[in-house]
C-alpha cells in the first residue's frame, strides 16, 4: 500500500485550504451597496411598466373561466400540478372571497399592490417590504397567466428574487435617509451581487450555446425570421433587405457575444466591451422587436451586475458595519 | 432541445443527451411521485426564483408564428372572421406566447380547452353567433431571397374545432 509521507499530506491540506480560501474570497467579496441601489430602481422601473402596460388588460388576462381571455384557472392548474405551494391569484381571489370581496376588486387591488410596491422601491421607502410584495404579486400573476408568460416574466422573477434576499435598504433609499439605517455588511453586499453575477453568466451561457447549436444564426437567417415574426414586425422587411449582409455577421456575433460572456465579462479589460455590446444588444431588441419588458430587466441586471464599479468597501466600514 | 433533433449536432449526440435530460430530470426530483414533498419543495423553489425554464430564447432557431382565426356562423347565413383580441399591445404579446405553446405538444392536453376558451372570449362580443370555427395553424414566413422574389408568408393548418355556443354544445 502506498504510504504518503506528512510532508506531502500537509502540503495537499494546505493546497485544499488555499483553494476554498480564494473560493470564499470569491463567493463573499466587500462591496458597497451602490450595484444594490442601482438594481432596486431598476427594477422599481421595471414593475412600474410591467403594471402600466398591462393596465387595459389586467381583468381580461387575469380573470377566471367565462370572464376574460383564458380561464386563469387553467395556468392554476398547470402551476399546481408542479406544486400546490407555488403562489397564484387563485390564492388572492379565495382569501378575498372569505371577506367577500368580489374577484374584481381582488385583481384591482392586487393592480394596485403591485403599481405602488413598483413606486416605493424606486423611491426607496419600505425596501424591503416593497420587493417582497412586488415579487409575490408578480410571481402570482406570472403563474395564474402561465400560459401568456414568457422570458421576461421569469427573468423579472429572478431579479425581483434576489432584490427581496438581497441586504436592503440601500443607502440611497429613503429609508436609509429617513431611518438612518447602519450599513449593511459588505460581504453579505458582495455575496448577492456574485449570486447575480454567476446567474446572468448561466443565462447568457445557455442561451448562447443553444443559439450556437441553431444553423439559423449562423447564416443571419434568424435574424430575419426574429424581426419580420408578428408581432415583433418593428422594422419593414423592406428596410431589412438593405442590410442582408449585415445579418449573417450579427447573428454569429450574438452568438459569440452570448457563449463567451461568463468569460470576458470576468476580465477586467474586456468587461467594459461585453457589458457595452450586451446592453446595446437588448437596447436593439427592445427597440426593433418591441420587447420593452424583456430589455429593461436584462439592461437593469447586466448594470447592477457587472456596470457599477467595484467599490471594495474598506475594512474599517466592514467593522462599523459588524456581521450580518 | 438535442434530443429532440432539433440543432446542428450530428443525430449520434441524441442518446447522449436524452439520457442527459433522463439525469437532470431525476435530480430535480420530477420522476418522483406528484406528492413527493422533495419534488414539491424543488419545483416551489424552481417556481418562486423564476427558473423553472431554460433560457433558450429564439434558440436553437426562431420558431414558426402560430395563428388562430375564427369563423363566426350566424343564423343569417353569414360567416365573419375574427382573431382573439386585447387592447395592449403588452398583452397582443402575451397572447401569440399562448398560441405559439398550444402549437406545443406538452400543452396538447389544454389544447382544445384553451381554443374553446378563447373562441368564448370571441363570442361574448357576437352573442347571435350560432357556430364558431376555431382554425389554428403554423404560420411559415418567406426567407429573405422568397420574399425578394415577392413570395409572402404560407399558413398551415394545425387542426379546427367547431363550437356551437347557442346550446351550449360543442362538436
Amino acid at each position: 500500500m502506498l504510504k504518503l509521507p506528512g510532508s506531502q499530506i500537509n502540503a495537499g491540506a494546505s493546497l485544499v485550504q488555499k483553494w476554498w480560501q480564494s473560493f470564499c474570497r470569491f463567493l463573499f467579496p466587500s462591496e458597497t451597496d451602490t450595484w444594490l441601489a442601482v438594481l432596486r430602481i431598476g427594477l422599481g422601473l421595471q414593475v412600474v411598466v410591467y403594471a402600466l402596460f398591462l393596465r387595459s388588460d389586467w381583468h381580461y388576462l387575469f380573470a377566471s373561466s367565462g370572464k376574460g381571455l383564458v380561464a386563469r384557472e387553467i395556468g392554476e392548474a398547470i402551476s399546481f400540478f408542479d406544486s400546490p405551494f407555488i403562489p397564484t391569484l387563485g390564492w388572492l381571489v379565495a382569501i378575498g372571497r372569505n371577506f367577500n370581496i368580489s374577484e374584481e376588486v381582488v385583481l384591482s387591488v392586487t393592480w394596485i399592490c403591485l403599481l405602488s410596491a413598483g413606486c416605493l422601491l424606486l423611491l426607496g421607502l419600505f425596501c424591503r417590504s416593497a420587493a417582497i410584495v412586488a415579487w409575490f404579486v408578480h410571481l402570482c400573476a406570472a403563474e395564474s397567466g402561465g400560459l401568456l408568460a414568457y422570458g421576461a416574466d421569469s427573468l423579472m422573477t429572478t431579479a425581483l428574487f434576489y432584490l427581496m434576499l438581497s441586504p436592503l435598504p440601500d443607502r440611497y433609499s429613503f429609508d436609509h435617509w429617513v431611518a438612518k439605517t447602519k450599513p449593511k455588511n459588505p460581504q453579505a453586499l458582495g455575496f448577492w451581487r456574485r449570486v447575480l453575477q454567476v446567474h446572468l453568466c448561466f443565462v447568457y451561457f445557455i442561451g448562447g450555446l443553444a443559439k450556437c447549436l441553431g444553423n439559423g444564426w449562423w447564416d443571419g437567417s434568424n435574424l430575419w425570421r426574429s424581426l419580420i415574426r408578428p408581432p415583433f414586425t418593428f422594422v419593414p422587411p423592406d428596410v431589412l433587405i438593405r442590410f442582408r449582409y449585415v445579418l449573417p455577421l450579427l447573428g454569429i456575433s450574438i452568438c459569440l457575444l452570448e457563449v463567451s460572456y461568463p468569460i470576458f465579462i470576468w476580465i477586467r479589460k474586456t468587461r467594459v466591451i461585453w457589458l457595452v455590446c450586451i446592453v446595446a444588444m437588448h437596447a436593439a431588441i427592445g427597440l426593433l422587436m418591441g420587447l420593452y419588458l424583456f430589455a429593461l430587466v436584462m439592461i437593469v441586471m447586466n448594470i447592477a451586475a457587472f456596470g457599477v464599479v467595484s467599490n471594495t468597501a474598506t475594512p474599517q466600514t466592514a467593522t462599523e458595519s459588524g456581521a450580518h | 432541445m438535442i434530443a429532440q433533433g432539433s440543432t446542428i449536432l450530428p443525430s449520434a449526440s441524441d442518446d447522449y443527451a436524452r439520457d442527459a435530460e433522463l439525469a437532470a430530470t431525476w435530480c430535480l426530483g420530477k420522476e418522483a411521485e406528484a406528492s413527493n414533498p422533495l419534488r414539491r419543495g424543488v419545483a416551489m423553489y424552481l417556481h418562486a426564483a423564476g427558473i423553472q425554464a431554460g433560457y433558450t430564447f429564439f434558440a436553437p432557431n426562431v420558431p414558426n408564428h402560430h395563428r388562430l382565426t375564427f369563423e363566426l356562423f350566424y343564423d343569417d347565413g353569414r360567416v365573419e372572421h375574427q382573431s382573439p383580441q386585447v387592447r395592449s399591445k403588452a398583452a397582443a404579446l402575451r397572447l401569440d406566447t399562448l398560441l405559439d405553446k398550444l402549437a406545443d405538444e406538452r400543452y396538447e392536453a389544454v389544447r382544445e380547452v384553451v381554443v374553446k376558451m378563447l373562441a368564448l372570449s370571441v363570442w361574448r362580443q357576437h352573442q347571435d353567433v350560432k357556430k364558431v370555427r376555431a382554425t389554428f395553424g403554423s404560420v411559415n414566413p418567406p426567407d429573405i431571397n422568397e420574399f425578394e422574389q415577392g413570395k409572402r408568408e404560407t399558413f398551415q393548418p394545425m387542426f379546427s374545432f367547431d363550437f356551437s355556443l347557442r346550446d351550449g354544445q360543442d362538436q
